[in-house]
């Protein structure tokens, strides 16, 4: 990946295969209600891809300067499977984990190549799915961490 | 007749051009002092519409009438004092009982229209120019028409308590629960926020007038629970009690208890004088908690007849298996299932449906199904070792004790969460010996446990770490034991708003070793025994039934209710929901009897 262009087609792809994963997820899930919410999961993978869009037509810009609150709550759970009889919690682990090893794609690529256009872009990519991250993070702690 | 006076009626007229000798306002300048009883106040953010002031006046003078913008808010009756000038005293009356303390006077004494019926006003909603008038009666400082400290309930010491399962809170005497009644101020708030709309006031006056068997028919007309109620409610009539603005609330929930204590349960069948007319249709329950057996009740006394099948050995479901015996004694509560057993309900113990009955089965036999199956899977932290032999679940422990088992926690344990089962078991664990340290990842004040429940845990020694999160499970050097580690949280506001979340700080990381773990940090319903083409037309949302109107689900004969079914997952919640539940039955299965003219009549839980 050398230009902006082909770092958010990979951004894109990514985005769009995370809204793959939870659909066919969807189609496949067993107890009650986990439908709904897995495709729910999958909307919002694809206005994540939309914002991808949106940036590589000029039409939005990264903000690899803003600060993102960290929860770190998915830093210390156990992997799950993403399997038929998935519940709401593991949805969610399996949601926050994928977005933390997206956010620490971008970071470490950003890290690795000098300052300059280029490392603005894994900048601005990792700032995004840090903000994914938060996104089901703040779920879990709302909806799973209720009486802890 | 002269020239004068055929004139003169012409001179008087020129007088009409004169400046007149009367004034509209005769006095002008001349204030009212400091303190003088003049025109009304309300600052009407602050009351909250307890009519007080309408019960205390002598002269009728003061009416509570609707105010749009104050409707529906919690704990407030939409409704605001509308003043008659023509029937005022200026007694002041009104200030003095005002719960709010948002009623006042002013120290303006001058009012001049020419329309009478401006005197009729809203204070606080009609602009009026003294409403924000500095002088006037105020009530004195710390002067009350009524106590403002709630009778203290006698409770065994933290010392004692600890020492055995003996129930801690140990109930008011008669004359203690008589001064406690008189502190009521009959505003009825708390009967809208009772999820079951219980009739406070009037079972609270029956205690003024010693008449405990008609506050005991008051209390079952909407709650066959009230032995229970009266001791673990989460009484959140409480806290919207107007007393409890300027003082403490009035001890609804001891006042219930009182009532029901005073009344023997052999005496039950007389004085409720429950008449059931059998009406042929079969009505099959899931679940023997207080969702399940509520709605039981009043189908039975509708004349269904009755089947409550129950996984358990015993009814009340987390009351008898969640609830610790120190709060809520098996005696109480078997109190009240008795009486509701006692019309003819048949509760057929260790039978789960999905094992030993299929839930299809029940769809074929039974008229209606109302399942109320409660939330008794512990949720898992996720976090990893956690399934370490020594990580033990709180309603396991609660459970286990509650049947007589010994739960094996040993001499230390941690207890993970901030919610009720986590203080119980928290305090079950003080009980069989142990010490006791309670880790939670918000601060005490976010714990959603009941508060008395806190402070009591703590005085009974239990020590909480706040802002505590749990991140491992380690084995430890004695295979007996376990070790947790668990990090420092710092508490982050969220840019979106909303209560601020733990952030862990993993530079201040903690190892410790217990002899046990217990986990209580949540449960969830388990929904095995439904098919899954059955769970999608019961339609699910977060693991909950999302039930429509009356209870009913999209599955034509079936009703849900009860923790599994409601966002509060505490007894009163469920037990209205049984109620509202048999109301939606009893209209699905006599669809005549409620014609669009006597809608409900009958089944509006005050027959």
């Amino acid at each position: 990946m050398n230009s902006v262009d082909e770092i958010l087609d990979y951004a894109i792809d990514q985005e769009q295969q995370a809204a793959d994963f939870y659909a066919n997820l969807a189609g496949r899930a067993e107890k009650a209600g986990m439908k709904e919410i897995l495709l729910e999961f999958a909307a919002e993978e694809q206005r994540h891809k939309e914002r991808l869009l949106a940036v590589k037509n000029g039409d939005h810009e990264l903000t690899p300067e803003q600060e993102v609150l960290d929860l770190k709550i998915s830093d210390y759970l156990v992997e799950v499977d993403a399997t038929d009889d998935i519940s709401y919690q593991d949805a969610l682990i399996v949601a926050m984990k994928r977005e933390r090893a997206a956010y620490e794609l971008y970071r470490d690529m950003a890290e690795k190549i000098p300052e300059g256009r280029l490392r603005e872009v894994f900048e601005g990519l990792a700032k995004e799915e840090a903000k994914h991250k938060l996104f089901f993070e703040s779920e879990y702690d709302e909806r799973v961490l209720m009486d802890n | 007749m002269n020239l004068r006076d055929l004139l003169s009626p012409f001179f008087v007229w020129q007088r009409a051009f004169e400046k007149p000798y009367t004034s509209l306002r005769p006095t002008i300048d001349r204030p009212g002092a400091p303190a003088y009883r003049g025109f009304h106040i309300n600052v009407t953010e602050e009351c909250i519409g307890c009519g007080s002031c309408h019960t205390i006046c002598q002269n009728h003078a003061i009416d509570m009438v609707p105010v749009a913008e104050f409707a529906g808010r919690e704990g407030d009756s939409g409704l605001r004092p509308r003043f008659d000038y023509g029937r005022c005293c200026w007694c002041g009356l009104c200030v003095d009982i005002c719960t709010a303390a948002s009623l006042r006077m002013s120290n303006e004494y001058a009012w001049f229209t020419e329309d009478p019926d401006e005197f009729h006003f809203t204070a606080g909603v009609d602009d009026k120019p003294w409403q924000h008038n500095e002088h006037g009666y105020r009530r004195a400082e710390g002067y009350h028409l009524y106590p403002p400290k709630r009778i203290a309930m006698d409770m065994l010491s933290p010392d004692e308590s600890v020492q055995s399962f003996e129930e801690v809170a140990r109930g008011y005497s008669e004359e203690q629960a008589r001064k406690e009644a008189d502190r009521c101020v009959e505003c009825g708030i708390c009967v809208a926020t009772c999820p079951a709309h219980m009739d406070v006031p009037d079972y609270i006056h029956s205690i003024r007038d010693g008449d405990y068997e008609k506050g005991l028919q008051l209390m079952y007309r909407t709650n066959p629970f009230p032995a229970t109620c009266g001791r673990i409610c989460t009484r959140r009539c409480e806290s919207v009690c107007p007393v409890g603005i300027l003082g403490e609330p009035v001890a609804i929930r001891w006042l219930k208890r009182f009532i029901v204590d005073q009344v023997d349960a052999q005496d039950y069948r007389r004085i409720l004088n429950d008449q059931i007319t059998e009406n042929g249709h079969r009505v099959a329950i899931i679940g023997a908690g207080p969702g399940g057996l509520s709605a039981a009740y009043y189908l039975r006394k509708k004349g269904h007849a009755v089947t409550v099948f129950e996984a358990q050995a015993r009814g009340g479901g987390m009351l008898r298996y969640g609830v610790p015996s120190y709060r809520l004694p098996d005696s109480d509560l078997d109190k009240d299932i008795d009486y509701i057993v006692s019309l003819g309900v048949d509760i057929r113990y260790n039978t789960r449906i999905g094992k030993d009955l299929g839930f299809d089965k029940l769809l074929q036999d039974y008229d209606a199904v109302f399942l109320s199956t409660g939330l008794s899977v512990p949720s898992s932290m996720r976090i990893h070792g956690e399934d370490h032999p020594r990580v033990l679940s709180g309603l396991q422990v609660l459970a286990d004790v509650a049947s007589g088992r010994d739960p094996g926690i040993g001499k230390q344990v941690a207890v993970i969460g901030g919610g009720n089962v986590a203080m119980d078991a928290a305090r079950v664990s003080r009980r069989l010996g142990a010490g006791v340290t309670i880790l939670y990842r918000r601060r005490i004040a976010d714990m959603p446990a009941d508060t008395e429940e806190i402070h009591e845990s703590q005085e009974e020694g239990c020590t909480i770490v706040p802002q505590a999160i749990p991140v491992e499970i380690i084995e430890a050097d004695n295979p007996q034991r376990v070790t947790i580690k668990w990090g420092e949280a710092e508490m982050v506001q969220d840019p979106k708003g909303g209560r601020p979340r733990p952030v862990l700080q993993e530079e201040r990381m903690h190892t410790d070793t217990y002899d046990s773990i217990i986990s209580a940090i949540g449960q969830g319903s388990n929904l095995d025994f439904l098919s899954k083409d059955t769970q999608e037309q019961l339609a699910i949302e977060w693991g909950k039934f999302t039930p429509g109107e009356y209870q009913h689900t999209a599955l034509e004969k079936v009703f849900v209710g009860g923790d599994a079914a409601n966002r509060t997952a505490d007894a009163i919640s469920a037990i209205e929901d049984g109620h509202h539940a048999a109301r939606g039955i009893d209209r699905f299965l006599n669809p005549q009897a409620y014609t669009e003219t006597q809608a409900d009549n009958g089944m509006n839980g005050h027959e």
